[in-house]
C-alpha cells in the first residue's frame, strides 16, 4: 500500500475508532462523502450545467429564470421529476424492470471507490487502493451494460429491446479496445494500482521556456490517449456514439418506458458514468489529481479534469453527427481493436527496449 | 443553365405533338374530346387506361403523371390523369376516364405510373371510384371503417363519425407475430421524434435492417379540398393554402392557387406585383429549406445539435422580413387574385436595407453549415450512398422538387414553366447526381443561395421602380364566376416540389372541384424504394431528406 493515508483510515483515526468498528464506520463515512460529491456533480450537471453548456454551443441562453444564473432550477427539477407519476406499463418483467435503474448508477458509483481523487487539505479522497485498482474500475463500469440489457429486455417494448441490444453490441465492441489501451498505460507504470499509475506520471517529461510538461501519459503517448478517449465516449454512450438511446431513431432506447424516479435514476446513472469516464481518463492519462500549486488542492484539479471531460462530451453532442450502428461496430472491431493492439505491442516493445 | 439562355435542345428531343396528332396516336382509344384550359383532354374507355397511359408515356414522351383527379358529376364519375413531360412541363395532356354512375369502376394506371398507386387510393377513399387491377385498393386518408366517400355528391356531411384506432387497426394484432420468421413488426409513429409530424410507418425489421416500410398517412387530414370547394374564388380560398405546407412556405402555396385561379378567370397580374410575389416566394423558400436543413441535422446528429439552432436562427431572420412584408410570420394570406394585398412596408428604404443585411450575412451562414454539416466526415459517412433514389424510379413516382433534383432530374417549374418574374431574372436550377440523402440536402443548401440571388435582383428592381407605376393589384371583379365546365390544372414550384391545383368551374362563384397536387404526397411515396434493405437510422435519414410536411401530405 502507498504511504499516503486513505480516506476511511483518516476518518476512523479522526473519530478515534479502531479495529473492525473503525473500518466499518470509516468506510461508510468515506463512501458517503465521496458518493455525495459525485451525486452533487450530477445534480449540478444534469438540470443546469448541461443546459447551460449546450445553450452556449447553440446560441441560446437556457435556464436563467430561477435563482442566480438559474441555479435554483436544480431543486425545481428534482421536485418536478420526483413528483411525476411512475408509470408501470403492462407486461413489464418485474423485478428486472425495477432493478435496472438501480444497477446503472450503483455500478458507476462503485467505480469511484478506487479512484484517487486527490487531496483536499489533509484528506486524501480515495476510499480504497487495491493492487488491481484499474482492473476493478473497468469491471465495475461494465456492469452498466447489464443494466441496459435488463431495462431493454424487461420493458416489453420494441424500441427498448433495440436499445438494449445496441448497448450490448456497442459495449462489447468498445470495452476491449478501451481496456487494451489502458493496459499500455499499465506497461508504462508497471502497476495496476490507481495511485501507482498517478504517481508514475509525476516526473517532468521536458521543459518549455521554464514550464515543465509532466509525464502524463496523454503527453507521453498521445496516440493511446486519443484511442482511449474515443473508446471512452462509446463506452459511456455519448455522441457520436449515443446509439443505445438515439432519440431520433429508437425514441429513447432502453429508457423508453421509464418515467419519474426510475427515469431520474437512469439519468443519474448516465451522468455518473460520464464522470466516471472522466475520472478514469484523468487517472490513466492526465496525471490524476496533479497540477500546479500545492498537493493539498489536488482534488480541485481532479474536479477540473472530470468537468473538462464532461464539457468535451457536451461539445461532441452539439457538433457531431451520430454514426450508424453497423458503422459503429465496424469502427470498433476493425479499427479500434487493431489500433489498440498495435499500440499495446508497440508500447511493450519500446518500454522493453528502454527499460 | 441560366434562364436568359433558353436551352432549345431539350424541346427538340421531345417534339411537341399537336392535340390532333395525339388523338391520331391514340386512335380508337379516344371516344371523345374534353379539353382543359391547360391541356388537350381525351376521353377514353374506362378499360383502356393502361394502354392509353403507356402509349402516351413511351411514344409521346409524357413521362410525368403529375396528378390524378377524381370527381363525381350528376350523371357519371370521372378520373383525370394529368400528364406532363419532365423535359418540358408546358407540354401537358389530360386523360379523362369516365366511370359508370352506379358502378364506378375504371382500370388502374398503377402498372404504368407507380405514383398512381396512392393517387388512386385517395380517389377511391374520397370519391368512391374503384380501380381495377390496383395492387392495394384501400382507403388512404380516412380510417378503414369510414362510412361513405366524403367528396361524393350523396355523402351525408352532418352525420358524425368517430373511428377509434382499435376499431380500424390494431397495431398489436397477432398476425404481426410470425413464429416461423425472425422478423419484427415495428410501428414508427404516429408519435415518434423523427416522423416530422403525425406520420405512421409500418416497418418490418430483420434485426436492425428494414425489410419493408409502409407509410400510413391521413392523421392530419383536414378536408382542405372540401373547404376550398365551399369558399369563393375571390376571397375565401386564399387563407387556406398557407395551412398546407405550413413550414413557412405559405406564399409559395398561395401562388399555386393564385396562378390557377388567375389563369381560370383570365386575370393579368401587374408586373410590380409579380416582382413582389417572386421576392416573397423566394424568402419563403429559404425559410423552408432552412427548416429542412435543421430537422435533417436533428435526424442525423441527434437532438441538441447546434446546426438545428443555427438554421432556425437564420430562418427567424427571413421570417422577420416576411413579417415586415405581409404582417404575419406563418399564415401570411398576402396574395390576392390579381396581385398582392398591400405594397412594401414604409419606409421602403428600411425594408430594403434589412433585406440586404440578411442577404449579406447569408453566404457566411451557408459556409458555416457546410463546415459544420456537409464537410463532416461522420455526416458524409452517414448520408452518402444511403437512401438511394435512382432518377427513373423518382420519375415513375412523380417525385419533384429537391428530391427529384437530388437524383439529377433537371426539373424546376420556375424555369421550365415560367410564371411570376422568374424568366426575367438570372439564376440557376440546382441539380446533384448523387441520388442519395446527401445530394438532396446539398440541393436545398445550394437552392438557398440561388433564392438569395433572386431576392437580390428583385430588391434592385423594386428599389428603382417608378413611384407612379407601383400597381399592386389588377382590377378584379368583386365576384368571380368562371364559365361553366371550364377546367384547369396549374402548378408552381413550391419548396417541396410541384404544387398543383386543379379546378373545375360550374358557373358559380365557388369551384365545383378543387384538387390539390401535393409534392410531399408524391415524394413520400418513394420512401419504401429508398428505405428497404437499409438500417433504421438510414430510414430516418431518408425520411428527413424527403422533407415532408404532413399538413401537405394529408391536406
Amino acid at each position: 500500500m502507498g504511504t499516503v493515508q486513505l480516506f476511511p483510515e483518516f476518518v476512523s483515526e479522526t473519530l478515534g475508532l479502531s479495529g473492525v468498528l473503525g473500518d466499518v464506520v470509516g468506510s461508510l463515512v468515506a463512501a458517503a462523502v465521496v458518493g455525495n460529491i459525485v451525486l452533487a456533480f450530477t445534480g449540478v450537471a444534469g438540470p443546469w450545467a448541461k443546459r447551460k453548456i449546450t445553450a452556449a454551443f447553440t446560441d441560446r441562453i437556457a435556464v436563467n429564470r430561477i435563482g442566480p444564473f438559474g441555479l435554483l432550477i436544480i431543486p425545481a427539477a428534482a421536485v418536478q421529476l420526483l413528483a411525476k407519476e411512475l408509470i408501470v406499463p403492462e407486461g413489464v418483467d418485474r423485478p428486472t424492470w425495477d432493478l435496472a435503474p438501480l444497477v446503472l448508477p450503483a455500478s458507476a458509483l462503485l467505480g469511484f471507490s478506487v479512484i484517487p481523487m486527490g487531496r483536499l487539505g489533509p484528506v486524501n479522497l480515495q476510499i480504497a487502493d487495491p493492487e488491481v485498482g484499474l482492473a476493478l474500475v473497468f469491471a465495475f463500469a461494465s456492469i452498466a451494460s447489464i443494466s441496459l440489457v435488463m431495462a431493454g429486455y424487461a420493458s416489453n417494448n420494441k424500441y427498448s429491446m433495440l436499445g438494449g441490444l445496441r448497448a450490448v453490441a456497442q459495449n462489447l465492441a468498445y470495452e476491449i479496445p478501451l481496456i487494451v489501451t489502458a493496459m499500455s498505460v499499465v506497461i508504462f507504470a508497471g502497476t495496476l494500482q490507481t495511485s501507482g499509475i498517478v504517481a508514475a506520471q509525476g516526473d517532468v517529461l521536458f521543459s518549455v521556456v521554464g514550464f515543465d510538461v509532466p509525464t502524463w501519459y496523454a503527453f507521453v503517448n498521445p496516440f493511446a490517449f486519443v484511442l482511449f478517449l474515443t473508446a471512452n465516449m462509446a463506452e459511456i454512450g455519448r455522441n457520436p456514439f449515443d446509439i443505445p438511446e438515439a432519440p431520433t431513431e429508437i425514441v429513447a432506447g432502453y429508457q423508453t418506458e421509464y418515467s419519474s424516479a426510475y427515469f431520474v435514476l437512469f439519468y443519474l446513472g448516465e451522468f455518473v458514468h460520464i464522470f466516471l469516464g472522466g475520472a478514469i481518463l484523468a487517472v490513466t492519462f492526465l496525471g490524476g489529481a496533479s497540477g500546479p500549486g500545492p498537493e493539498s488542492i489536488g482534488f480541485l484539479w481532479f474536479v477540473v479534469k472530470i468537468w473538462g471531460f464532461f464539457l468535451f462530451t457536451q461539445w461532441a453532442r452539439s457538433a457531431l453527427p451520430r454514426v450508424r450502428i453497423d458503422q459503429l461496430i465496424e469502427i470498433g472491431w476493425k479499427g479500434m481493436l487493431v489500433l489498440s493492439f498495435a499500440n499495446l505491442v508497440l508500447t511493450a516493445v519500446i518500454v522493453g527496449v528502454i527499460a | 443553365m441560366s434562364l436568359e439562355v433558353p436551352d432549345t435542345t431539350e424541346t427538340d428531343a421531345v417534339p411537341e405533338r399537336t392535340p390532333d396528332e395525339l388523338e391520331a396516336l391514340l386512335g380508337d382509344l379516344v371516344i371523345d374530346r374534353d379539353d382543359h384550359l391547360n391541356a388537350p383532354g381525351f376521353v377514353i374507355r374506362p378499360d383502356a387506361v393502361q394502354e392509353t397511359l403507356s402509349t402516351l408515356k413511351s411514344e409521346a414522351g409524357y413521362d410525368h403523371l403529375s396528378l390524378v383527379t377524381a370527381q363525381e358529376y350528376e350523371n357519371r364519375y370521372e378520373s383525370i390523369y394529368h400528364l406532363k413531360k419532365f423535359d418540358d412541363p408546358t407540354q401537358e395532356v389530360s386523360v379523362v376516364v369516365p366511370a359508370d354512375k352506379d358502378e364506378p369502376v375504371s382500370e388502374s394506371g398503377e402498372a404504368v405510373f407507380r405514383t398512381a398507386d396512392w393517387h388512386e387510393r385517395e380517389a377511391y377513399d374520397l370519391i368512391g371510384i374503384e380501380y381495377d387491377d390496383h395492387p392495394d385498393l384501400r382507403r388512404i386518408l380516412l380510417p378503414e371503417t369510414w362510412q361513405g366517400h366524403p367528396l361524393s355528391l350523396d355523402y351525408d356531411r352532418d352525420r358524425p363519425q368517430i373511428a377509434t384506432l382499435p376499431e380500424h387497426a390494431n397495431p398489436l394484432e397477432d398476425h404481426h407475430h410470425d413464429s416461423e420468421s425472425d422478423t419484427m413488426f415495428l410501428n414508427i409513429g404516429p408519435h415518434h421524434p423523427a416522423t416530422h409530424g403525425v406520420l405512421h410507418l409500418k416497418t418490418i425489421l430483420d434485426g436492425e435492417q428494414v425489410i419493408d416500410v409502409e407509410p400510413d398517412i391521413g392523421y392530419l387530414h383536414r378536408c382542405e379540398e372540401q373547404m376550398a370547394q365551399s369558399g369563393t374564388y375571390r376571397h375565401q380560398i386564399m387563407p387556406y393554402p398557407d395551412r398546407w405546407d405550413y413550414i413557412s412556405a405559405g406564399l409559395l402555396n398561395e401562388w399555386a392557387y393564385a396562378r390557377a385561379a388567375e389563369d381560370l378567370a383570365d386575370i393579368e397580374v401587374p408586373e410590380y406585383a409579380q416582382v413582389i410575389r417572386t421576392m416573397g416566394a423566394e424568402m419563403c423558400r429559404i425559410a423552408a429549406h432552412m427548416l429542412a436543413l435543421a430537422t435533417f441535422a436533428l435526424d442525423v446528429n441527434g437532438d441538441f445539435t447546434a446546426t438545428f439552432m443555427y438554421a432556425i436562427n437564420d430562418r427567424e431572420r427571413v421570417q422577420d422580413l416576411l413579417e415586415d412584408l405581409t404582417g404575419q410570420r406563418l399564415m401570411f394570406n398576402y396574395f390576392r387574385l390579381g396581385g398582392v394585398v398591400w405594397d412594401l412596408p414604409e419606409p421602403r428604404g428600411e425594408f430594403f436595407s434589412k433585406t440586404r443585411d440578411f442577404l449579406d450575412q447569408l453566404p457566411g451562414s451557408v459556409e458555416e453549415y457546410h463546415d459544420l454539416v456537409t464537410a463532416n466526415e461522420i455526416f458524409q459517412m452517414r448520408t452518402i450512398d444511403t437512401g438511394i433514389l435512382p432518377p427513373e424510379v423518382a420519375k415513375n413516382y412523380g417525385a419533384t422538387g429537391p428530391v427529384a433534383r437530388g437524383s439529377g432530374i433537371d426539373y424546376d417549374l420556375r424555369r421550365d414553366d415560367p410564371y411570376g418574374y422568374y424568366d426575367e431574372l438570372d439564376w440557376d436550377v440546382v441539380t446533384e447526381d448523387g441520388c442519395d440523402n446527401y445530394s438532396r440536402l446539398l440541393v436545398r443548401m445550394r437552392e438557398v443561395e440561388e433564392s438569395a440571388k433572386i431576392i437580390e435582383q428583385c430588391v434592385d428592381l423594386l428599389e428603382d421602380w417608378p413611384e407612379d407605376e407601383r400597381n399592386i393589384q389588377a382590377n378584379v371583379p368583386r365576384t368571380l364566376r368562371p364559365d361553366d365546365d371550364t377546367e384547369i390544372y396549374r402548378a408552381v414550384e413550391a419548396a417541396k416540389g410541384e404544387l398543383g391545383i386543379y379546378m373545375r368551374a360550374d358557373g358559380t362563384d365557388k369551384p365545383a372541384r378543387f384538387k390539390i397536387r401535393s409534392p410531399c404526397f408524391s415524394n413520400l411515396q418513394t420512401l419504401p424504394e429508398m428505405a428497404n434493405g437499409e438500417y433504421i437510422p438510414d430510414v430516418i435519414a431518408a425520411l428527413g431528406s424527403l422533407d415532408i410536411v404532413l399538413g401537405e401530405v394529408d391536406r
